[in-house]
């Protein structure tokens, strides 16, 4: 069965397959008028709006991570991370200054990097601050918010504060890897590295952009996942249903994180969204949108899954909520009046 | 070990197609001018630039697949190669790839339209200026103020205003800022036609336009109403039209807005650049072409 060569196993499906297809030639020009297409073309162009924009940064994500994992060896690494959980925790936080990559070619990064050693709670911390803390996303909400400039550092502080928080929770209470544990096993690196640093350059170089391509494919389909449900939401839910929603003083809040969380924005753009909502929301659930959005939603969850364990994940979901929550609240009440 | 290096060398060649494919359909965007259908102008150079990685990693793909040498062609560098797993799932990840390239192919380049702005909300008035602003507990900073208020007293002077495209959230925001100021003045702008679909009016509509940030999934539609003196016969939904009419304010939920009292409505042909995108440098751009000739 398995020795058949390829073309034989596939006919069953191909003469079936083929057939639809000039079925469908045919028919789909009598077909197309009669169907309703606003809702599918709302659908297609949000679709690849999100998924044109997230590519070039997936893109960028995989082949740091390539680069890092064949140039950058764990002894070095170790030596540039700081020893004290303190020091590496705010190192962390303003990585994002100079690394300015949102979060979707951020997560293939971070597994490279825990993969080459890094602390899982230096790794964290980076995962939650880098899409808030660095200049694009300060310039964009500025632009959006530029009548309300305290929202601007209040975003900013409070990310700063909560990735902080949760870098030290984790820290005191995850010790083991969160890594799922892949098939082709992690020790086995070390031999491959030192073979692949043997190698002459010009197959060195090969070996980065197929491994670019193997990182692009893994992340990928949880992108277009996300990007396909993302922009479900977006084109299949009215806005004014689920405004009415949340209304309360508390449920204004978790109506805005869930929200956050379905719309999958990117943090470059979420503010503009958010700002449309302030005749609507109180400040502080707006904050806590802008904080929660970049750090958790429906996209970069699934990226995350592919990554580290479920229950890692839970965990990690649990803690940005709870402590944005509190956090959103505390500014409201101290700083917003 | 013959059939799974067979195996590895089809997985390369069909990411190298869809790779490939990926490079096509953003050059065919690129050079069809249809890329601002889906990304504001900031995010185009990326997109633009990303072509070059995915041709490179494509052809590497394929040098790879065929003249590697056969023990590098499975490489054991500690990465979860796809080329184990079911074909079953092989199947389903690779038609996800392909959904973009599909999706993409099959149906016109459309821009968004009425449909997506009934599920989005339209908004009336400037999004950039659209509440109760400027009182209470936030106090507006004095740069963009300034910025607003130079660009008003300028449109003010104007025997007609014309709205720029390209400063269109931004002048209208300018307007509505003193728009007890700008009653009575005349103003010329374009954009679709959006109704609620509950009350189809033949005098009365949104004329509205999509505000695209990073790419359309961010995009939210705002509008001046209109209203036309006269009845007009062939409005409907998604047209495109030039207004030129007197400003009003009018009430809409208990806050003051600008309206447009319509002397003239007529149809144009969709532009090629739909939407409008936010842009801080094109409002002193434009402030200094108006010196220029003074």
């Amino acid at each position: 069965m398995i020795n058949k060569p390829a073309p034989l196993r596939l006919l069953p499906v191909l003469l079936p397959a083929a057939f639809t297809l000039a079925c469908l030639t045919v028919m789909l020009p009598r077909l197309l008028p009669a169907l309703d297409l606003s809702f599918l073309q709302t659908f297609r162009t949000s679709f690849l709006g999100i998924l044109l924009e997230a590519l070039p940064f997936v893109l960028l994500g995989s082949l740091l991570s390539s680069l890092l994992h064949l140039f950058v060896t764990e002894e070095a690494l170790d030596r540039w991370i700081p020893k004290h959980p303190v020091a590496g925790i705010l190192t962390a936080c303003v990585l994002g200054l100079v690394f300015p990559i949102c979060e979707c070619g951020m997560i293939p990064l971070i597994r490279r990097l825990i993969q080459k050693g890094m602390p899982v709670y230096i790794a964290i911390v980076f995962i939650l601050s880098g899409p808030i803390i660095n200049p694009v996303v300060y310039g964009a909400t500025y632009m959006a918010f530029r009548l309300y400039p305290e929202m601007v550092y209040a975003r900013m502080g409070l990310a700063f504060l909560v990735s902080a928080s949760i870098g030290f929770m984790i820290y005191a209470t995850w010790k083991s890897s969160p890594l799922k544990v892949t098939r082709s096993t992690l020790n086995s690196e070390s031999a491959a590295e030192t073979e692949m640093r043997n190698r002459p350059r010009g197959s060195k170089w090969t070996a980065v952009l197929v491994h670019t391509s193997d990182e692009f494919f893994d992340m990928g389909k949880y992108l277009l996942i996300g990007c396909l449900l993302t922009a479900g939401i977006q084109s299949f839910v009215a806005k004014e249903s689920l405004t009415m929603i949340g209304n309360g003083p508390v449920s204004s809040y978790f109506f805005m994180m869930g929200f956050a969380f379905l719309l999958s924005l990117c943090s470059t753009s979420d503010a503009f969204v958010a700002q449309t909502f302030l005749t609507t929301f109180s400040s502080g659930s707006l904050l806590a949108f802008l904080v929660f959005g970049p750090m958790l939603d429906f996209k970069n969850t699934l990226m995350l899954l592919s990554v580290f364990k479920t229950k890692f994940v839970l965990y990690l979901a649990f803690l940005i909520f709870a402590v944005v929550f509190i956090g959103a609240v505390a500014v409201d009440a101290f700083y917003f009046t | 070990m013959k059939s799974e290096a067979v195996a590895a060398k089809r997985h390369y060649l069909l990411r190298a197609f869809i790779l490939l494919g990926f490079a096509l359909y953003i050059s065919h965007l690129a050079t069809s001018g249809k890329l601002q259908l889906y990304v504001a102008p900031e995010m185009q150079l990326w997109l633009r630039l990303s072509v070059i990685p995915l041709v490179l990693v494509a052809v590497t793909l394929v040098y790879h697949a065929f003249f590697a040498k056969e023990n590098s062609v499975i490489c054991e560098c500690g990465m979860e190669h796809e080329v184990t797993g079911s074909a079953f799932k092989h199947t389903l990840a690779y038609a996800l790839f392909l959904t973009p390239l599909l999706l993409g192919l099959v149906l016109p380049d459309r821009a968004l339209d009425g449909a997506a702005a009934t599920r989005k909300g339209m908004i009336l008035g400037s999004p950039v200026l659209s509440r109760e602003q400027l009182d209470g507990k936030f106090k507006a900073p004095d740069k963009y103020n300034e910025e607003f208020a130079e660009l008003a007293k300028r449109l003010y002077i104007q025997e007609l205003i014309e709205v720029k495209p390209e400063i269109f959230s931004e002048m209208i925001g300018a307007i509505e800022l003193f728009k007890e100021d700008f009653r009575g003045k005349k103003i010329k702008l374009s954009g679709f036609v959006y109704q609620k679909k509950d009350a189809p009016n033949r005098s009365e509509f949104v004329l509205s336009r999509f505000l695209v940030q990073c790419c359309t999934a961010d995009a939210y539609p705002f509008g001046v109403p209109v209203s036309s003196v006269a009845p007009l016969p062939s409005l409907r939904n998604d047209i495109w039209v030039e207004v030129e009419g007197t400003l009003q304010t009018g009430e809409h939920d208990g806050k003051e807005i600008i309206t447009i009292s319509a002397e003239r409505v007529s149809e144009i042909p969709r532009p090629d650049s739909p939407y409008v995108f936010l842009n801080s440098n094109a409002v002193i751009e434009y402030l200094q072409r108006l010196d220029g000739p003074l």
